[in-house]
């Protein structure tokens, strides 16, 4: 190799390395940068201090909200969990085209226009909504209920809708991965359905409900459109604190701190999925 | 016996919930935009095609969509670009493959409202105005990956022997590229590219923090919706509808038989 072209490939990663590096790392940084500034009178103050962290941890309000808010997503995580497995088991036992064809009418959703959605899901929980017409209709409730639409209530339920197929689609991946040798021996040896289920299929797919869990957690926890829709008064979430902070409260750097500690969990939650979502000893 | 019968309706009763609870909200819009709304109640009496009429003299959402369009086709030749040069760069085992598709990676891990908010922070801090331009970069950097991603698998699908036989045939490096390797890509560039643009079509949460005065139609009808609005919306969020299931289709007509065969091998 002579000098020449060692300068070309030089000039090649740096090219490569340009875009990226501008517009996605220059941008990171300086938000992790902002989180160590303050405001005053309005303006940023460029001098480094700790002040927004400490305010995060000490302040009675924050805290609590962060906690409620991952108890939040991961019950939403858990319920799309609990809905999407048997669907995605269901999907396995279908054979030949027909499974994808079900695969993607489930997926289909996904593309669809999220603020439509929720405004959709807002009407149908309403007082005069879908839901409480329906449940009033059957003589479950006397009169609508109030409790499906502006609480948490009403973020639970949103998220886990709209989320659903991203809990199907890990876990049929890890389903479908299972080799039906290992289901057939199991029968063979004379277990019964159940047994093979709780001793072959389930444990094989934990790595799939380990990547939807994450998956959920994640897109929920980060979601602030959802609970400003839906949420009213009383549903209270980091998301929203953090988006206000650009907003109303116009405090940039509490917000990228807040932002900061939204990182931290959303990281976290990627590692744990990555760690448990690795499949072990099967075809890939 | 009887009881795999129970457990196989059980499931398909549950897979069926789960599709009315996923449908369930989609179908609302599109049957209320056929009829005609007074004081938040609809007259079931009578089907009309008013809100459709009335949607074609709303200047705004028009406007809106338009400035959607160019952003989606912007974002898409952009991250189609730079998804396939970034691919190639990667493929070819250069310095820092590993580092760079980690970055690529990024903005799509973490929440869309960190890397708005950083994208906000960096225009501001350079001085950039918000406009068309600040949306369709962070609408770029963040489909940049799925592109990325699409393109990268095709390209390592792209048999060996393809190239070395380019080469031995006497071509040199851009006769194979744009003879052997980019036909090759085609599918997945197209592919990457209706994602993208589907993606882009739909894209709230980086918009609405990155977005100058025009802004997207997600943008304006979230707008929209905080202060209630008219049935013509609904007119319009039928045919959105309409227009992404079109997407979907052609989605997977370029994706889905190599996945189909991907989950088999």
């Amino acid at each position: 190799m002579n000098g020449r072209s060692g300068r070309y490939q030089a000039l090649v990663t740096l090219l490569a390395f340009a875009l990226p590096v501008f517009f996605i790392v220059a941008p990171l940084l300086m938000f992790l940068a902002y989180s160590f500034f303050s405001v005053d009178h309005g303006e940023i103050n460029y001098t480094l201090t700790v002040a927004n962290y400490v305010r995060f941890f000490t302040e009675p309000v924050f805290l609590p909200i962060f906690w409620s808010t991952c108890v939040l997503c991961l019950s939403v995580s858990v319920i799309c969990v609990l809905l999407g497995y048997p669907a995605a088991y269901f999907l396995t036992t279908l054979h030949g085209r027909w499974r994808y064809i079900m695969l993607m009418m489930l997926m289909v959703p996904l593309l669809m226009s999220y603020v439509i959605k929720i405004y959709a899901i807002r009407s149908i929980l309403g007082q005069s909504g879908f839901l409480n017409t329906m449940l009033v209709g059957l003589g479950i409730l006397e009169k609508p209920s109030s409790l499906f639409v502006f609480n948490m209530n009403a973020i639970l339920l949103t998220l886990t809708l709209l989320l659903i197929p991203f809990a199907i689609l890990p876990i049929f991946l890890a389903l479908e991965r299972i080799p039906q040798v290992l289901l057939r021996a199991s029968a063979d040896l004379g277990a019964s359905s159940i047994q093979t289920f709780m001793r072959i299929t389930l444990p094989l797919s934990v790595p799939g409900v380990a990547s939807a869990t994450s998956f959920v957690f994640v897109l929920a926890i980060g979601d602030f459109l959802t609970p400003q829709m839906v949420g009213g008064v009383n549903g209270f979430t980091f998301g929203r604190i953090l988006y206000s902070q650009f907003g109303t409260a116009f405090n940039w750097p509490f917000g990228a701190a807040l932002s900061v500690a939204l990182a931290v969990v959303v990281i976290a939650a990627i590692l744990a999925g990555e760690r448990f979502g690795r499949q072990k000893g099967l075809p890939r | 016996m009887n009881s795999m019968r129970l457990s196989t309706i059980l499931l398909a009763a549950i897979t069926a919930l789960v599709a009315i609870l996923l449908y369930s909200p989609l179908f609302v819009p599109i049957v209320s935009s056929f009829f005609v709304i007074n004081h938040g109640q609809a007259d079931w009496s009578t089907p009309t095609l008013s809100a459709y009429i009335a949607l074609t003299e709303n200047t705004d959402v028009l406007a809106a969509l338009r400035a959607t369009l160019i952003v989606g086709l912007c974002t898409v030749v952009l991250s189609v670009v730079c998804g396939t040069l970034l691919a190639l760069y990667y493929h070819s085992h250069r310095a820092g493959g590993g580092a760079l598709q980690f970055i690529v990676f990024l903005p799509f891990l973490m929440p869309p409202v960190i890397s708005g908010l950083a994208l906000l922070i960096f225009f501001r801090e350079i001085n950039f105005d918000r406009s068309l331009v600040t949306i369709v970069i962070g609408h770029t950097i963040f489909v940049l990956a799925i592109v990325y991603r699409t393109i990268l698998t095709r390209l390592q699908s792209v048999s060996r022997t393809l190239v070395e036989a380019s080469y031995d045939l006497g071509a040199n490096g851009w006769q194979t590229f744009w003879r052997v390797i980019l036909p090759n890509l085609s599918s997945a560039m197209a592919g990457g590219a209706i994602l993208a643009f589907a993606l882009s079509f739909d894209e709230t949460m980086i918009t609405i923090l990155v977005t100058g005065t025009q802004s997207t139609l997600p943008v304006r009808l979230w707008a929209m919706m905080r202060l209630g609005f008219s049935p013509d919306i609904n007119a319009l969020v039928a045919l959105v509808l309409l227009f992404t299931v079109l997407l979907c289709g052609l989605t997977a007509r370029f994706l889905i038989p190599k996945q189909v065969a991907g989950f088999h091998g």
